[in-house]
């Protein structure tokens, strides 16, 4: 543009002086003036064609670069939207990356993390529901011989224990015994099942069948795997001196009186009661107690009993664990006649040494024309694990089998005025040898055992067994007539039996 | 009996303890529940380890054993907590 008013100026300036030039040429001569002044006038009309021209393509060229201007301008305007895009695509992709990482991050920070065991529990229990079946309990099989009888053969029993937790104070519980006796067939029964109702700290309601909760034996010894020796000790076995389970209502409870572990139970019941084998003719002095009392149809009365527990030690005066008890059992077995039985229980746990000891005697009523059933029972028990043991230097395979072990050794016996020919079998099963020796008037056993602990429930055990009865008391046989007949027992054969049992607690 | 118990679970391929942050009410039951598990337990069997159980089967397991044992009531809760989180 400026250009175009610098080459209009230079125009303007060429024609004045060209209009001047003829004043100029008229002083030289008139008749070439004429010429000159045509050519002059030619010649500005050829510079005014040429002005016009050039003004043409002046304002061609002005007009081609304000075009050029404008394409410039949209150009700039496009690129600097363009810019903005960019820009705005950066800011986002950058944003988009930061956030793309974070998520990962904090994937990979869940995935890492484990989560923790409350939120678990809290999720499978949640998943598992609020009733809850858990299913426990034991099995065993064992060999058992026995040489007086010489009979040996394999034997297995099998005890799943079902609980079913409704609540944090309501649990059933149901025991059922699957065994394989003589024969063919397989025996059931349900010694336990019971509805276990906290009502407080202090009270709990445990109605249904139960083990009889006198003395130690049957609530917490009796399962396999709990029992160190394959037998039970003579009262609780063959020819026990209360019947081992029950039916009706318990009262139990305990608390701290004194430090921790300086704790008191007690358990109240009422219960069926015993009663004897209906299928003698009679009831005789000696007759064996039923396991159970499924209906109480031979007496009027319930049987009714209390067990007391005492714990002494405080857990931290480094003097071990002791447990001393007295337990009750009174109840009618026939019309008015009684059943009374009292016991003494103590166990006592101090590192690698446990022991146990109970004594229980019973006072039975009998009919007119019969003197009295009385029995007496105990047993003394003690095992040592060796898993204390120094090494034998020999190999660490050796010492781990050594510090496994566990050796026993019990001494039980039962004192009766008479034994029932009619009620003694001899037919080995889990927990019995069969010996005739035990069904003695005044038995008497020495009981050594070596257990092999694989896990804390699962133990292969080995036990002796030395039956030495004493001499004294009655045979009493019916063969058949509704009249016993009584016979002297004098000297009863020694005997021998050997068990061997893998029992399984799961 | 503590250290039959702790051989035995020393054979076992997965023994730890929780970790996770826990109440001092809770830290207190674990710490009285690691003293009475070797002692009450034994009284009568082997103590089993934690890891035997679900906490969900400890649940039902040891309310069966407080009847058994009879127990004081706070012992067993001690007991649980322990059982379940020692795994």
């Amino acid at each position: 543009m400026a250009f175009g008013r610098r080459g209009g100026a230079t125009v303007i300036a060429i024609a004045l002086a060209l209009l001047a030039a003829p004043r100029l040429g008229n002083a030289a001569g008139d008749g070439g003036d004429t010429r000159d002044l045509v050519q002059f006038r030619q010649e500005i009309e050829t510079l005014k064609g040429s002005e016009a021209a050039e003004r043409r393509r002046v304002e061609q060229d002005e007009k081609h670069i304000e075009e050029l201007e404008n394409q410039l301008k949209r150009l700039e305007t496009q690129n600097q939207k363009f810019g903005n895009t960019a820009s705005t695509l950066e800011i986002n992709e950058t944003k988009l990356k930061g956030e793309t990482d974070q998520r990962l991050q904090d994937l990979q920070a869940q995935v890492a993390a484990k989560p923790s065991n409350t939120d678990f529990e809290s999720e499978m229990s949640r998943y598992l529901g609020t009733h809850q079946f858990t299913l426990t309990g034991a099995a065993a099989g064992a060999f058992i011989y026995d040489k007086q009888t010489a009979q040996n053969t394999f034997s297995l029993e099998f005890e799943p224990l079902f609980l079913y937790r409704l609540n944090d104070w309501i649990l059933f519980e149901g025991t059922v015994e699957a065994a394989l006796p003589p024969g063919s067939e397989a025996s059931f029964a349900l010694p336990v099942a019971t509805a276990q109702i906290f009502l407080n700290d202090y009270l709990e309601i445990n109605a249904g069948i139960f083990d009889e909760p006198f003395g130690d034996w049957y609530e917490d010894q009796s399962p396999f795997w709990v029992n160190r020796f394959i037998t039970a000790p003579l009262l609780y076995g063959a020819e026990p001196i209360v019947p081992p389970t029950d039916i009706g209502i318990q009262l139990r409870g305990s608390a701290q009186w004194g430090s921790l572990g300086q704790d008191v139970d007690y358990t109240a019941w009422i219960a069926n009661g015993p009663s004897y084998d209906p299928a003698l003719p009679k009831p005789v002095v000696g007759q064996t107690l039923n396991p159970e009392n499924n209906i109480a149809i031979n007496t009027n009365g319930r049987a009714y009993g209390g067990r007391f527990r005492f714990y002494p030690f405080p857990l931290d005066s480094g003097l071990g664990r002791l447990e001393v008890g007295a337990s009750t059992y009174d109840g009618k077995w026939l019309d008015s006649n009684w059943l009374y039985s009292w016991g003494l229980s103590a166990a006592y746990l101090y590192k690698d040494l446990q022991a146990r000891a109970e004594y229980a005697e019973s006072y039975r009523q009998m009919p007119a024309g019969s003197g009295p059933d009385n029995r007496q029972g105990w047993y003394v028990q003690a095992g040592y694990f060796l898993q204390h043991m120094p090494s034998t230097g020999i190999s660490d395979g050796l010492d781990n089998i050594i510090r496994r072990l566990e050796l026993l050794a019990r001494y039980s016996g039962v004192n009766q005025r008479a034994i029932v020919a009619d009620e003694i079998t001899t037919s080995p099963a889990i927990g019995f040898s069969g010996s005739p020796s035990i069904f003695s008037p005044h038995s008497r056993e020495v009981a050594l055992g070596i257990d092999y602990w694989v896990e804390p429930s699962i133990v292969w055990q080995t036990e002796f067994d030395l039956e030495l009865p004493g001499r004294g008391g009655s045979l009493v046989a019916f063969n058949g007539a509704k009249t016993p007949t009584f016979s002297g027992i004098n000297a009863t054969a020694n005997d021998k039996a050997l068990l061997t049992q893998l029992s399984i607690g799961f | 009996m503590l250290g039959f118990a702790l051989i035995m679970a020393a054979t076992r391929p997965v023994v730890c303890i929780a970790s996770e942050p826990q109440s001092k009410e809770q830290r207190e039951l674990f710490v009285t529940g690691a003293k009475l598990w070797p002692v009450y337990c034994a009284q009568c069997h082997n103590a089993r380890p934690g890891s035997q159980f679900s906490p969900a089967q400890w649940d039902a397991i040891t309310m069966h054993m407080r009847t058994q044992s009879i127990m004081p009531a706070k012992d067993i809760r001690a007991i649980t907590v322990f059982l379940k989180q020692a795994r």
